[in-house]
């Protein structure tokens, strides 16, 4: 994991000044070199924990992280789905310029997120830090494995390729004792594999284990960074609480929300072993933590899925449900608790951690602004507009909506099979693709959820000015926007799914290996 | 003698600059302040996920207390929840409610006849016998007739009004609302006491800070004090003064609610600052979800919840609720106990040492176990809508017997109690009867109740038999007390209260023409 440390043990007196001067660099280092841990739910919703108004949601350590922390009411993910919204979190950029787009990775997807593109491990590596990853990666496999995090800046990873409902599970343990999954997830794929950087070391996935293992991967590498006094970047990318929900043993029955419930306090438990273990190796203080989900609650799950709380709608949708999301940021004597109204995005998380590490941005067109006026300075923030893509972007319908201040407008709506069977038929499959002229104007200051549209005969006039302002915006965004090609639109084969006996017959089904 | 050896012990302390003169008050009977908005909304708070962080002081004071999330009204609507809170006892029981029609919202308006019946018990009556200095500050609700008013009912003070602050009026047809100080008027809303439809400012909840304030420090500390703190700036048409005007990202109705956190702010900072806090008891609530009618500009936010105010879902039933009391309730505590309005009397009763009165069914249960050791006692919340049991939760599951939104003729004037969520069976605009087979949801899992759990299951099958059983021991022994709502006559109306000769303000009744209420939801 470390290089230097290892060289070192060869005693050799090159080395022992190389390491001298490594060990004062990190002494130096200590002070403008924090550790860096963002912490990612998957399909959790703005209105699922404690602290954004759940009534029954047991997150006593996401509370706490949020009572001493920076709580964002206006965080945005750049996608309403998983895959886009990730690639967009570790470049800074909007997945049409990366090209993850439309909808998301498969198992057997030729493309991934381009190797050209910076990650915020990348940035971060070079000046030192050890970088892992753990949990739900989605941003593609590929020949040759070629996709994987460790070759996207990270020196280790534990955890799922994509999604861990793209794999058979009907048959998988979700609750211990032996409690099934719920549903079917994908067929025809391999079972979904557990790998440790690039090498399988489970396929299938055992559920009620898997976080366990998550925990103290992490554990152990924040322990043995900070034993080093190494700066490290750990990217906690839960599995938690997409579907199916499956949790340990340790949480299984213990909510008071069921297995959603479940899922979540298993993921919230987590956290605080994260916590602990700042607090245990005595850095918490040197340390920025950032929460928060990849887009909105998968509401076709009913009531074993997420909660928008008075948002509307929820995953796929670009309406407030699909990419408004909970937020905390926590670094104790730096940042000041509270709650911020400022408008801010998982786009702002590389050019932030970016200022913080005092290192350059990559040299390619970003789409977000450093927090750091929100964080440290308790000011305002430097970005004043959301765009929001839809799960399938082209250049020729662009953007969905565009939020301005407190203003959103809506060019088109459509619905979305995943936040199908709740009671607003706006968000169905069933509402198909509308386009609006003028656009649905809605003030989110006074309307989060997006019931009361502005624009009618009389307040047409009056409202001109603003929507005039925001078709500018939109113009000017759309200008700077050149769509990269998409990596989705490569297609599937299926040779290229992951299996731990690459020989066997027949396939997908016999890819199936104990734990090594 | 252990007063006065305490009182000494005092004056000695007090050379040391560390003692408070307050501290001669018995400590196992604490003052108690409830604070009850108006049509506020469990989402209004930012403790509760409202993103319009209006509320920095209510959420300290959750830090500081107890945050209670399943806490209910015992009716959608103002008189009837009030009702309720001041007698620990549900409508049904005290009379707060109609029977003109099935399953209908009641309150009084200036015309309704009736009012709080002689022979309830209310919080400062039984306070007094235990030495309490009662005052109230704002909406009472409970009639306007003479027989009706605070004073009469235990209060020994009183700054208000008998109605909500509707208007203005023509004083023809309708005398506007007036205002009272104890016993006598000191003038009537939009003439003395002014709210602004145009710009929503008015200076009343400064008004109402400023007594609550005065009324605290005036207190010598010899006796105990209740304070019922029930201001309605929330309440359509929705005010704030000029110092919050536009304040807040909300619009009027944000206004409203940054300047009552402002002033729940000032209290609890002025029970610290006379060193009473640690013998303070505060509770503060709301009588009924958010009004969404009034939505977006005047009406609040019910977070995850169901439609709002008039509704038995949880939305219409389900309200904020803080509990703090420094050395009592420790900090930043979040308790899952089921609590009630009505609870707050059984509660200040035993606070204040005494026994609930025997001759009278009691509803409300004694959270002082909960404050102590939140724990959690089993007992059920009934959603009566006027003289209908229309749901009841048990535990995490809530059976609806009956579901109604409002009716299709209201619904098509643009009268939606449930903007944007309309569920289909569910909020119904016919009333439904489902007795035979109960929609069943779980609150947990499906705090918005949208889906219902199916009747085939076993989860459901199990459950029902818990709450039929729940159910039919309530209907077995309830009471239904004799009905306060059925009766209006403009001759009852504020046309001449006590105190109006003095201000010239005195207007002339019409003759009396009583007529059965209409009730449309």
């Amino acid at each position: 994991m470390n290089r230097y440390y290892r060289k070192c043990r060869n005693s050799n007196m090159h080395c022992v000044i190389v390491c001298l001067l490594v060990i004062v660099g990190r002494a130096l280092c200590l002070t403008t070199r924090p550790n860096i841990i963002l912490i990612f739910a998957d399909d959790l919703g703005y209105g699922d924990l404690a602290c954004y108004g759940h009534p029954t949601s047991g997150t006593p350590n996401l509370d706490k992280l949020a009572a001493h922390g920076l709580r964002f009411t206006d965080f945005y993910s750049a996608s309403p789905v998983c895959t886009p919204s990730r690639g967009a979190l570790l470049t800074g950029r909007y997945q049409t310029r990366s090209g993850l787009y439309p909808g998301v990775l498969y198992p057997g997807s030729k493309g991934g997120l381009p190797l050209n593109e910076t990650t915020i491990a990348e940035i971060l590596k070079p000046l030192g830090y050890a970088t892992a990853m753990v949990g739900k990666w989605h941003l593609g496999f590929g020949v040759n494995r070629t996709f994987l995090p460790v070759h996207q800046g990270f020196d280790t990873f534990l955890g799922v390729p994509y999604s861990h409902d793209q794999g058979p599970c009907q048959s998988l343990t979700c609750f211990p004792p032996d409690i099934k999954c719920y549903g079917m997830c994908d067929q025809g794929v391999v079972p979904l594999p557990l790998l440790l950087d690039d090498k399988i070391i489970q396929q299938p996935v055992y559920f009620p284990e898997l976080v366990p293992q998550y925990n103290k991967f992490a554990s152990d590498f924040i322990t043995l960074s900070a034993k080093h006094d190494q700066p490290f970047f750990l990217y906690y990318a839960s599995d938690h609480t997409h579907y199916p929900q499956f949790a340990s043993i340790k949480t299984t029955g213990k909510s008071l929300r069921g297995p959603f419930g479940d899922a979540l306090m298993e993921f919230d438990n987590s956290v605080g072993i994260i916590m602990k273990t700042l607090k245990d190796n005595n850095i918490l203080n040197n340390t920025f933590v950032f929460f928060t989900s990849d887009n909105g609650p998968e509401l076709m799950r009913m009531s074993r899925g997420g909660n928008a709380g008075l948002l509307k709608c929820g995953k796929g949708t670009t309406y407030e449900g699909g990419i408004r999301e909970p937020a905390i940021a926590y670094w104790p004597g730096k940042i000041q608790p509270g709650v911020t109204h400022e408008l801010a995005s998982t786009l702002d998380l590389l050019p932030t951690i970016a200022t913080l590490v005092k290192t350059k941005l990559p040299k390619v067109q970003l789409d977000g602004y450093d927090m750091g006026d929100i964080l440290f300075r308790q000011s305002m923030g430097k970005r004043k507009t959301m765009f929001y893509y839809p799960v399938d972007p082209s250049e020729k319908l662009s953007v969905f909506a565009v939020r301005y201040g407190k203003y959103k407008a809506h060019y088109f709506t459509r619905g979305a099979s995943h936040s199908d069977t709740t009671p607003d038929h706006d968000c169905h499959l069933s509402a198909f693709l509308k386009a609006h002229d003028p656009p649905l104007l809605f003030d989110l200051e006074s309307d989060p959820s997006e019931n009361y549209n502005l624009v009618n005969n009389a307040s047409m006039a009056e409202l001109k000015p603003v929507l005039d302002m925001i078709q500018q915006v939109k113009v000017e965004f759309e200008k700077s926007m050149v769509f990269g090609e998409s990596q989705i639109g490569k297609g599937i084969d299926p040779e290229l799914e992951p299996c731990c006996d690459p020989a066997c017959t027949p396939k997908p089904t016999c890819c199936q290996c104990s734990p090594l | 003698m252990a007063l006065l050896y305490l009182e000494s012990f005092c004056i000695f302390l007090s050379l040391l600059n560390s003692c408070s003169s307050r501290l001669k008050q018995n400590a196992s009977t604490p003052n108690i302040i409830i604070m009850l908005m108006d049509d506020m909304g469990w989402g209004d708070l930012g403790v509760f996920g409202q993103p319009s962080k209006e509320t920095p002081n209510l959420d300290q004071m959750a830090a500081e207390g107890m945050l209670f999330p399943s806490f209910y009204t015992a009716n959608p609507l103002c008189s009837p929840s009030r009702a309720a809170l001041l007698t620990g006892r549900l409508p049904i029981r005290n009379g707060f409610y109609t029977t003109n029609a099935h399953a209908r919202n009641g309150y009084t308006p200036q015309e309704i006849m009736g009012g709080i019946p002689e022979n309830e018990i209310l919080i400062p009556e039984m306070l007094k016998k235990a030495g309490y200095v009662n005052k109230i500050i704002g909406k009472w609700h409970l009639g306007h007739q003479p027989q009706f008013l605070p004073l009469r009912h235990g209060f020994d003070e009183w700054f208000g009004s008998p109605n909500c602050h509707f208007g203005p009026y023509n004083n023809t047809f309708t005398p506007n609302i007036p205002v009272y100080n104890n016993s006598q008027m000191v003038g009537r809303y939009y003439e003395d006491f002014k709210i602004d439809l145009k710009d929503g400012k008015s200076n009343l909840t400064q008004i109402y800070l400023e007594e609550a304030l005065s009324f605290i420090r005036r207190q010598s500390g010899s006796k105990p004090f209740f304070l019922y703190w029930a201001i309605d700036s929330t309440h359509a048409p929705v005010y704030s003064s000029e110092l919050f005007h536009g304040k807040s990202k909300r619009g009027r109705y944000g206004d409203a609610v940054m300047e009552i956190d402002y002033s729940v702010g000032k209290i609890l900072q002025e029970l610290k600052s006379l060193g009473i806090a640690e013998n303070t008891f505060v509770f503060f609530t709301s009588d009924n979800g958010a009004a969404l009618i009034s939505a977006p500009k005047q009406g609040g936010s019910n977070g995850p919840f169901l439609c709002g105010k008039q509704t038995t879902f949880e939305g219409g039933m389900r309200v904020p609720a803080i509990a703090w009391w420094p050395e009592h309730i420790k900090p930043g505590q979040v308790s899952y106990q089921l609590g009630n309005v009505m609870d707050l009397f059984t509660t200040s009763l035993s606070l204040a040492g005494l026994e609930v009165p025997k001759d009278q069914d009691i509803d409300g249960i004694d959270l002082t176990p909960t404050f102590k050791t939140n724990t959690v006692i089993e007992r059920p919340i009934f959603y009566y809508r006027g003289n209908e049991l229309m749901a009841v939760r048990v535990g995490m599951y809530k059976a609806h017997y009956w579901t109604w939104s409002n009716s299709w003729e209201e619904f098509q004037m643009g009268i939606d109690f449930c903007p944007g969520q309309n569920v289909t069976g569910v909020t119904t605009h016919t009333q439904e009867e489902h007795s035979m087979q109960p929609l069943l949801f779980h609150l947990g899992q499906d705090p918005g109740e949208k889906y219902p759990l199916s009747v085939l299951t076993s989860e459901y099958q199990k459950e029902l038999v818990r709450i039929s059983s729940v159910v039919e021991q309530h209907k077995k022994y309830l009471i239904p007390g004799l009905p306060q709502l059925n009766m209006c006559d403009r001759a009852v109306m504020n046309w001449a209260p006590p105190g109006c000769e003095a201000l010239g303000k005195c207007l002339t009744p019409p003759k009396s023409e009583p007529w059965k209420c209409v009730w449309p939801h």
